[in-house]
């Protein structure tokens, strides 16, 4: 009985033993991969930073304002004049109806035969 | 048997219980054995773990420390002032390292300005760390790896970047090799929180939440760059400027040449590249006449329609002050401020008492700091009680230094309605700047010092007219001042110091704005040296460029102008 009792002990620490040190290799392999994805993202952390800054210098004015300088004559860029700046107000507001009686001249004037853009290009030549 | 045969020794049969017990004992002394062979092993390691040295520290700072980072600085539209990037930094650990030569050399080859008698040097003996150069490349890191050095390796460390370069330069400050605040902003948030984030270890990687600054990139590039053609064309030694919004407080742009690289720490001990708008003090000039008037009107004792003796210059003891460019007739008040005239602005001076001026000075702030975000500021150098000739040279704006900082403060508060607002480098609503308000000038008083600033830039004569033709439509107004320097105890005409103090748009004002230069020469033979033809040139060409980005829309009718014209002089 006692035979017994200690081959089924022997087992179940033969068993428990066993399967400790998997836990603990298969725990180290997931330590060491959790380290390997620690460096990699310090990593890219690190490289993401550098293009953060990058991108901060291509943006800062500072920057920009010589390539504007270089390329101002191939752009034809110019400094704009205050008196360049308009507002909505200053725009003629759209009339509140068609010009019937100009409409009405142009069709008689097609119908007629006379083209008034083909006059124009005649005139140009 | 043999037994038998050698009989003489008596046969002794140990009985079973005895056999047993021997056989206990003997187990009993092995186990013990066993047990303190177990005990002293572990007792042994034990030692040995106690005389190992953990060398856990780097050259004085744990590793938290180095890489401890701070929060990016943006400008008030989120673009990056500076910014935290992760280096390699290259340590040895010499007593890992088989030779010392030969690892040299190889080094030598990446790294070739490294002194090779220093690192050999470094690189020899038994410490467990020594750094051999901080802050380098990914390339240069590559290139070392490649080199398969053993006991050389990288650490990475957070390295503070400015991408603005020198442009904000002494709005930013800087930081040392260790990422702590030593100048500017910088210095200012480590006394705030930075550096208790950090000693605790937890400002580490991204977390940090980003600082807003007030400043706006554009324009501070566009200040800065002004500036820097200012000193060419004028061949100054030194120009600053500044930018306010006058309602907030807020500092849309700052910037003071010669400056220094912010990214290069040590650039910053360079004689004279401090920060002129802070922690520099000059005497104003006539800039200065514009606290005046607004100290008499506010008083009462004068009034915009009055009238001053402006004929004969005025004598105290051995002295004569006298005008530039003198009319020498009686002139309004309008006429005293716009021809800048001495003599009548020491009447009005005169005519309120120069007790009362000088409190007027206590109540703008010209008698201590500004209080502001920057360590680097200066106190203002003001008599603490005027004589008769210290209160007329002080009306204006000799015989006292302050900093263009607390000019465009004063000039924030005159026309903003009269409320002072400290300035802040940090963005702020204007619903965070009205608790701060403190009126120092009467509604009244603002409206009639708008007039006069706008009437100097229009009028025929008018010492802004300069200023004005550069910057057509956008209605500002502003007041020269040339400061004649002190050279060998005596004021030089040749060496000024000019200043233009202005604000727009003067309908609805936003900004204030001070320029400085500092000993301009003339431009061409025609023109001249006089704060007019430079400082006020240059605020008319920043304001052109900077009033469209701050979203100023140009207005060219004449009746804005004459909005501004006070009831009673219509």
């Amino acid at each position: 009985m006692i035979q017994k009792f200690n081959l089924f002990l022997l087992v179940v620490a033969t068993v428990t033993l066993t399967s400790v040190y998997v836990l603990k290799f298969s725990i180290e392999h997931t330590a060491g991969e959790k380290r390997a994805l620690e460096a990699r993202i310090e990593e890219q952390e690190a490289k993401l930073s550098l293009l953060k800054a990058d991108w901060a210098v291509l943006n800062q004015p500072g920057h920009i304002a010589p390539i504007v300088r270089r390329h101002q004559e191939a752009l034809q860029l110019a400094e704009v004049s205050p008196k360049q700046f308009g507002s909505f107000q200053d725009l003629p507001m759209r009339p509140a109806q068609p010009d019937a009686g100009a409409m009405d001249d142009l069709f008689e004037m097609l119908e007629a035969g006379v083209d008034p853009i083909g006059a124009i290009l005649e005139e140009i030549e | 048997m043999a037994v038998m045969t050698e009989a003489s020794l008596p046969i002794a049969l140990d009985g079973a219980r005895k056999v047993r017990g021997n056989l206990t004992q003997t187990r009993i002394r092995w186990m013990i054995f066993a047990i303190f062979i177990g005990f002293s092993l572990v007792g042994g390691r034990l030692v040995q773990l106690g005389m190992v040295e953990t060398d856990t520290r780097i050259e004085g700072q744990t590793r938290d420390v180095i890489q401890a980072s701070r929060p990016p600085i943006l400008d008030r539209n989120g673009l990056e002032m500076a910014v935290d990037i992760r280096v390699p930094s290259l340590f040895a650990e010499p007593r890992r390292i088989i030779d010392v030569d030969e690892a040299a050399e190889a080094l030598l080859t990446v790294l070739p300005d490294l002194d090779p008698q220093w690192l050999r040097q470094r690189l020899s003996g038994d410490k467990g760390f020594v750094w051999v150069e901080r802050e380098l490349t990914p390339a240069i890191q590559e290139r070392v790896m490649r080199l398969g050095i053993p006991g050389i390796d990288f650490i990475t460390e957070s390295k503070r970047f400015y991408p603005g370069m020198n442009e904000a330069s002494h709005i930013l400050g800087s930081v040392n090799i260790d990422n702590q605040g030593i100048a500017g902003i910088e210095r200012h948030m480590d006394g705030e929180n930075v550096a208790l984030l950090q000693e605790l270890g937890l400002a580490r990687g991204n977390a940090l939440a980003p600082v807003q600054l007030s400043v706006d990139m554009r324009v501070q590039h566009v200040v800065y760059s002004e500036l820097l053609d200012a000193l060419t064309r004028y061949q100054a030694i030194a120009a600053a400027g500044v930018v306010m919004d006058v309602n907030t407080g807020e500092i849309v742009a700052m910037a003071s040449l010669p400056d220094f690289d912010p990214n290069e720490p040590a650039t910053a001990l360079v004689k004279d590249s401090f920060n002129r708008v802070t922690s520099g003090i000059f005497e104003p000039g006539s800039i200065f006449k514009t606290v005046t008037m607004a100290a008499a009107l506010d008083s009462g004792a004068v009034n915009i329609t009055d009238q001053f003796d402006a004929r004969f210059g005025i004598r105290f003891g051995r002295y004569t002050i006298d005008d530039f460019h003198g009319k020498h007739r009686i002139l309004s008040l309008p006429e005293v401020f716009k021809y800048s005239s001495n003599i009548g602005t020491i009447r009005v001076m005169q005519a309120m008492g120069k007790e009362n001026y000088r409190a007027f000075l206590t109540r703008m702030g010209f008698d201590q700091r500004v209080p502001f975000e920057l360590p680097e500021m200066r106190l203002p150098s003001v008599p603490k009680e005027f004589s008769e000739v210290g209160a007329a040279t002080a009306s204006f704006g000799h015989g006292l230094s302050v900093s263009p900082l607390h000019m465009v403060t004063a000039y924030s508060a005159f026309v903003n309605g009269g409320n002072y607002v400290p300035p802040t480098l940090y963005k702020r609503a204007i619903e965070e700047a009205q608790p701060l308000y403190r009126q120092v000038l009467q509604p009244r008083v603002s409206e009639y010092i708008r007039y006069l600033l706008r009437l100097n830039a229009i009028d025929s004569g008018g010492s802004g007219s300069r200023m004005n033709k550069l910057a057509l439509g956008f209605r500002v107004g502003g007041k020269t001042g040339t400061a004649e320097k002190v050279v060998d105890g005596r004021y030089s005409s040749s060496k000024v110091t000019n200043f233009f103090g202005s604000a727009f748009p003067l309908d609805n004002p936003r900004y204030a704005m001070i320029i400085m230069v500092d000993e301009p020469k003339r431009e061409n033979p025609q023109s001249g040296t006089t704060a007019g033809w430079n400082a006020g040139e240059v605020t008319g060409r920043i304001i052109k460029r900077i009033a469209p980005m701050l979203g100023i829309q140009p207005d060219f009718r004449p009746e804005v102008d004459a909005a501004l014209v006070p009831p009673v002089l219509r």
